[in-house]
């Protein structure tokens, strides 16, 4: 049908003349003189019990309007688990933890009445680990853990293990008893990865006919609004959240963290407060993608079949549970990915530390569970003599496999992929030659990822001047979603021009509930919803085109603006004529949509503490990294990147390159360049662009891209997320390109270059989890 | 202290700290919201501005040093209803743009660039870039509208005396 | 800064000036690179401030055809430049054009590179150190010539009561190099650097910046190789001496760890070298 040629096409964006001109309005540039602005008390210790909080002082400061405390918005919020409140109440779990804020007429005002709360802290013992956490006697970073709300049922929870997520099938002590079978096991570790979004967290509050009103750099405006009601104890429907163009997101903003604050001193003020994070600030509390300990071991065949594989996978969630609550879930998806196994058994628990908390990151701990999955593949294959590639090729998921949880995939897909990988390894040629005389390898990787569907909704009022506007919760974060897939969805589906779609951005006053913009989802779960409110729109507008054309109406086509007989082009009418028509006769053309999970079933019994038991839409990639190390100096050069990816149907293929671009060099900073430590007082150590080593210009290649099509999905003219996933195999592919070259196996990231000297030289010690325990089992809490 | 500068070919006064940085200026006062704090300690390049036809990170000078200076930020580089500078043109036509947040200051640092650098080469380029940080599209597009912009600035003859910006 | 205390800026149009000023307690505002980053990590801003930019002997580069002299208010970018092609100054030549970044290297100045202290990685300094730089400082006391080592060992006591006014080279390099080690391609601070310069006699001076706290030269090396002449311009040779003459404590960073910056000495040694070779000025040679 014409609908898919009407839809695919590369859209240019239609917010990128104001973006160049530095006219687009983002949260931060909205500051206005009359606003108050508000700072941040926070702690300068990670662990510790408040003695007295008294902020008497500051409210008598010269231009303090307001000082709040955790006492002020005393509810607690988080996913799965409600354990983290908007100020700290009582106790202190982190460096940099909000204590308390101060509202004043002038940042300068409220900066320095800082100085005048008066705050007494006992310190405490900080568990800085999760080695420490893990001790039976460790210190419980939440004294009070058995007293929280637990949100989401199932997953188990103990002391400082937040939660915990299991996932078991098969045998597994079976498979690695058997006696024709090769045991590997493989240990990694990871440090954590800072989004740095070019918009730092900001929002601005007011208080409006008695409900909080919060516009705000977000990518999840439902989640916004949720939190401050909760946090605010608020009657329900007392939060509205706008949403201007966002700077950046990359996940960091999948949740809410200061934006109720603003709401909350704007209830005390009764004047619009801005709050918006420093860029040290935003570094030190960056709700970054964790860091993560991995012991994997496998039992296979010297004909490699995968007979067996369990996993322990910890991961600090730092003082709060967050995200990691969530995350723990993905690794049955992700480390339990990629292959056909026999049996296979995986726990995945999110550990409490004195840490920052820690939060979503583009393709969260998929990225480093597929580091650990590929790069273990690939020391099967040297202690078992496999090529790694003809390895590949026999062992991953095809139509009709188990995964870990005991989901069936269908179709082909991985195996068609690395085909096409070999085909454009074909078109482009390597670039050994390029190494100079310096360690080159090469290495070809696989990736699962998913589409995070749940649900979305969109409203399309067609208008009597052509156009229509497409109402949802939607935000453009950057990705382009807003701009390109969308409108040319809405526009396909009505026969229009996606020019003639208006998009509204976010206000959860008038779009209904979404969960937000991440996990490659907006396009799939909005435009689902936008083609269910789209199908509305036509049903009646071709049965007022009927009337008047005296046709049935499914005689009638959408095409170029019109309503036409079908067959005949230039027949019938336009669209304006009938909207005009519908709107004095039957009332103006609106339709509504929504869009649910599928939640596509897993096997039963074999998914514990999981918030998805199987994916609805898998993702998958196959990655390809050339490298050349220097041994003097342990500098990793990318001389070539390219990658197949499926994508499902791609709407804009020119923007979805632009996505796989983008993500792999964001996947090429965490392997190679971003460090995140602590300093011996729990902050992180780099919290500035001069220490933390972002990707620049000189340190990327272009990336060769394949787009895959054709593999299924249910999302709208078969599409898959396609911007989230680009960074998902990036480390796996650079680590193992590097073990390759170097020799040496590679079992943490990032390989900066003293790490990859200190590699070659043996001066780096492999990781050790003493605190991981050999049986598998006696690492769950059963 | 008052520091008179020209701000976008208009005359302009600052009363204030002079070590206030510019970029607060063009930002809280003259709600010239184009120019981004980003770092603010001159990584990034978001903040850039020509000062004197130099693009300078605007975070890090005193406005006290502007003094008697010329100043031009991306709202005056192509204002009003004018054609975009065919930098800028470059990045639309080529789907450059995602953020968005580090463009204005992409665009001032390269059309400077492009200005004095006619005949520059993709290392080059990229070279010229390592103080204007991208988070979100692995610059590689950026770079191919600058090298297109200069191809085509090249073929149209407007090589003597470079670019205009 | 005390509230209703109007900050003090004087933008110097004569060395008296600033000096008068400076007597007053004012601080010493080049580019601004430094000190603006101040309030960013707690600091305060200086109450009072005085600028050199607006001073014309300190913002210029002479020529001449037996030294050179370099105001301390000149931009690396203008030094780049000016010394382009005056061939022996590769290295400060590389070491202005490749420090930060390019819109840095147009605001910071020489003199500001060289003034900030417990700024390890500052690139001019090697790069001076191998050309035997002169620094004059005008002093309380009247004016001043200083050794760039003596300077760079003693610029925390100097500076309390000095201005750095010029750096004075004299021209006996035949042909330099300068290079660095950032753990990017370039944008961050190297971990490492060698600058490398070689005379009419072949004789080399090394001088290491970013491995110890404050750039120095690299003495025991330049003796070795002054030792065995005949393998003074071979990289694989100078590689092999820096290995057995590695006499450098690293310091640890959040970057690095002192191990890795005393460990690729060697190598940078011997791609200066072969920077060395590359040059015209060792062509007749």
């Amino acid at each position: 049908m014409s609908e898919l040629s009407a839809t695919v096409m590369n859209l240019a964006r239609r917010d990128a003349q104001d973006k160049l001109r530095g006219r687009t309005k983002y949260t931060n540039d909205r500051i206005r003189p009359d606003m108050l602005h508000a700072v941040l008390l926070r702690s300068t210790v990670p662990a510790g019990r408040i003695r007295k909080l008294d902020v008497s002082a500051a409210l008598r400061c010269p231009g303090v309007r307001a000082v709040a405390t955790g006492a002020d918005a005393p509810g607690l919020y988080g996913i799965g688990i409600a354990d983290h409140p908007l100020l700290a109440i009582e106790t202190i779990r982190y460096h940099g933890e909000p204590i308390a804020v101060i509202a004043a007429e002038t940042e300068k005002q409220a900066r320095a009445a800082l100085a005048a709360i008066m705050l007494e802290v006992e310190p405490l013992a900080p568990v800085f680990t999760m080695a420490e956490a893990l001790q039976p006697a460790a210190r419980l970073v939440h004294e009070g853990w058995r007293g929280y709300e637990v949100i989401t049922e199932g997953g188990a929870r103990a002391g400082n293990i937040a939660w915990e997520a299991r996932s078991s099938r098969g045998d597994v002590d079976a498979a690695f008893a058997r006696p024709d079978i090769r045991i590997v096991e493989s240990s990694f570790t990871v440090g954590r990865q800072s989004h740095v979004p070019f918009e730092p967290r900001v929002a601005i509050g007011s208080w409006e006919d008695g409900r909080a009103h919060i516009q705000t750099s977000t990518q999840v405006p439902w989640t916004v609004r949720n939190v401050t009601g909760r946090v605010m104890q608020l009657a329900p429907g007392h939060v509205r959240v706008t949403v201007p163009p966002v700077g950046g997101g990359f996940g960091l903003k999948f949740d809410a963290s200061i934006e109720p604050i603003t709401a909350l001193l704007a209830r005390m003020t009764g004047r619009t407060v801005v709050l918006e994070n420093t860029r040290q600030e935003e570094m030190a509390t960056c709700l970054c993608r964790e860091n993560a300990e991995i012991r994997i071991r496998s039992a296979v065949t010297a004909e490699g079949y995968i007979a067996g594989r369990e996993a322990v996978v910890l991961m600090d969630c730092g003082a709060y549970g967050g995200e990691q609550v969530f995350l723990t879930t993905m690794t049955a998806h992700t480390l339990g990915g990629n292959y056909k196994v026999g049996a296979m058994r995986l726990v995945s628990r999110a550990v409490y530390t004195n840490t920052p908390p820690n939060g979503a990151f583009r393709a969260c701990n998929g990225v480093y569970n597929t580091f650990a999955l590929e790069r273990h593949t690939d020391e099967i294959c040297d202690a078992l003599g496999f090529d790694p590639m003809e390895f590949r090729k026999k062992n991953v998921l095809g139509d009709g496999d188990l995964g870990a949880t005991g989901q069936v995939f269908e179709a082909d897909v991985l195996g068609p992929m690395l085909d096409r990988m070999e085909a454009l390894r074909a078109s482009t040629g390597t670039s050994e030659a390029k190494a100079d005389g310096r360690l080159y390898g090469i290495a070809t990787t696989v990736g699962t990822w998913f589409v995070f569907v749940g649900p979305s909704a969109a409203t399309v009022n067609l208008n009597a001047d052509g156009s229509a506007t497409l109402v949802t919760s939607g935000v453009e974060i950057g990705s382009g979603t807003m701009v390109q897939s969308l409108p040319q969805i809405v526009a396909g589906q009505l026969g229009l021009a996606p020019d003639q779609v208006i998009v509204r951005e976010a206000d959860t006053d008038a779009a209904g509930l979404d969960v937000g913009v991440g996990g490659g989802r907006t396009t799939v779960s909005i435009g689902a919803a936008s083609v269910a409110a789209c199908a509305e729109v036509r049903e009646k507008l071709l049965r007022t085109a009927g009337e008047m054309l005296q046709t049935r109406p499914q005689d009638l086509v959408l095409r170029d603006g019109r309503v036409e007989i079908t067959g005949r082009p230039g027949s019938g009418m336009s669209i304006p004529a009938v909207v005009a028509h519908a709107q004095a006769t039957t009332g103006p053309i609106t339709g509504s949509g929504a869009f649910a999970a599928r939640n596509a079933p897993a096997m039963a019994g074999c998914a514990m503490g999981h918030f998805i038991d199987a994916l609805d839409i898998p993702v998958f990639v196959v990655h390809e990294a050339e490298v050349a190390v220097d041994p003097d100096t342990g500098h990793v050069e990318v001389l070539a990147y390219r990658v197949v990816q499926d994508v499902g149907r791609a709407l804009n293929p020119r923007a979805i390159l632009g996505q796989i671009q983008g993500g792999v060099v964001q996947g090429l900073g965490y392997a190679l360049h971003e460090e995140v430590t602590l300093t011996a007082d729990g902050h992180i150590a780099q919290d500035d662009f001069e220490t933390y080593r972002l990707p620049l210009a000189q340190d990327v290649v272009p990336v060769a891209a394949d787009l895959y099509e054709g593999a299924p999905s249910m999302g709208p003219l078969g599409t898959k997320g396609a911007g989230e996933v680009p960074i998902l195999a990036v480390g796996a592919a650079i680590g193992c390109a590097v073990a390759r070259a170097i020799g040496k196996p590679v079992r943490q990231l990032p390989l900066t270059p003293p790490r990859v000297l200190r590699l070659l030289h043996e001066r780096e010690p492999p990781p050790e989890f003493p605190h991981i325990a050999p049986g598998w089992a006696s690492n769950t809490l059963g | 202290m008052v520091v008179t500068f020209q701000l976008n070919g208009e005359d302009c006064s600052f009363h204030g700290d002079p070590m206030t940085p510019l970029v607060d200026i063009l930002r809280r006062e003259r709600f010239l919201t184009g120019t981004k704090a980003v770092c603010r300690e001159g990584f990034c390049g978001a903040c850039t501005v020509h000062v004197d036809d130099e693009a300078v990170p605007s975070c890090l000078k005193p406005i006290g040093l502007v003094q008697g200076c010329a100043v031009t930020t991306i709202e005056g580089l192509s204002s009003g209803n004018q054609a975009l500078h065919p930098l800028q043109a470059s990045f639309e036509a080529i789907d450059a743009v995602q953020c968005g947040m580090c463009f204005p200051g992409m665009v001032m640092s390269l059309s400077a660039f492009m200005r004095d650098n006619p005949h520059a080469s993709r290392p080059e380029i990229k070279a010229a870039m390592v103080g204007n940080i991208c988070r979100c599209t692995g610059y590689e597009r950026i770079v191919d509208a600058v090298a297109d912009c200069l191809d085509q600035a090249r073929k149209a003859g407007r090589l003597a005396g470079g670019i205009d910006v | 800064m005390a509230p209703g205390v109007e900050r003090s800026f004087t933008a110097a149009s004569t060395i008296e000036e600033a000096l008068a000023a400076r007597r007053q307690g004012a601080a010493v505002l080049a580019g601004g690179t430094w000190m603006m980053r101040d309030p960013r990590r707690g600091g305060e801003l200086p109450e009072a401030v005085v600028a050199l930019h607006r001073i014309p002997a300190l913002s210029k580069v002479e020529i001449e055809p037996d030294h050179v002299v370099i105001g301390a208010a000149v931009t690396h970018a203008v030094l780049g430049r000016a010394l382009h092609a005056a061939v022996g100054f590769e290295g400060l030549v590389g070491a202005a054009e490749n420090a930060a970044n390019p819109g840095i290297r147009r605001v910071a100045t020489v003199g500001g590179n060289l003034c900030v202290l417990d700024f390890a990685a500052a690139d001019l300094a090697p790069a001076l150190l191998v050309c035997e730089a002169t620094v004059e400082l005008e002093t309380f006391e009247g004016a001043k010539l200083l050794g760039i080592s003596d300077f760079l060992k003693d610029r925390h006591t100097l500076l309390a009561e000095a201005i750095v006014t010029r750096i004075h080279l004299g021209r006996d390099l035949v042909a330099s190099a300068h290079i660095r080690l950032p753990l990017r391609k370039a944008g961050d601070y190297p971990v490492a650097i060698v600058s490398i310069g070689v005379d009419k006699d072949k004789r080399c001076r090394i001088a290491v910046g970013s491995v110890e706290p404050v750039a120095r030269r690299w003495t025991a090396l330049e003796q070795a190789m002054r030792a065995s002449p005949a393998s003074a311009l071979d990289p694989e040779r100078a590689a092999e001496l820096a290995l057995e003459h590695n006499d450098f404590q690293g310091r640890d960073g959040k970057e690095a760890e002192g191990w890795y910056r005393r460990q690729v000495l060697p190598s940078l040694v011997k791609r200066g070298i072969a920077a060395l070779l590359k040059t015209g000025g060792l062509a007749w040679l």
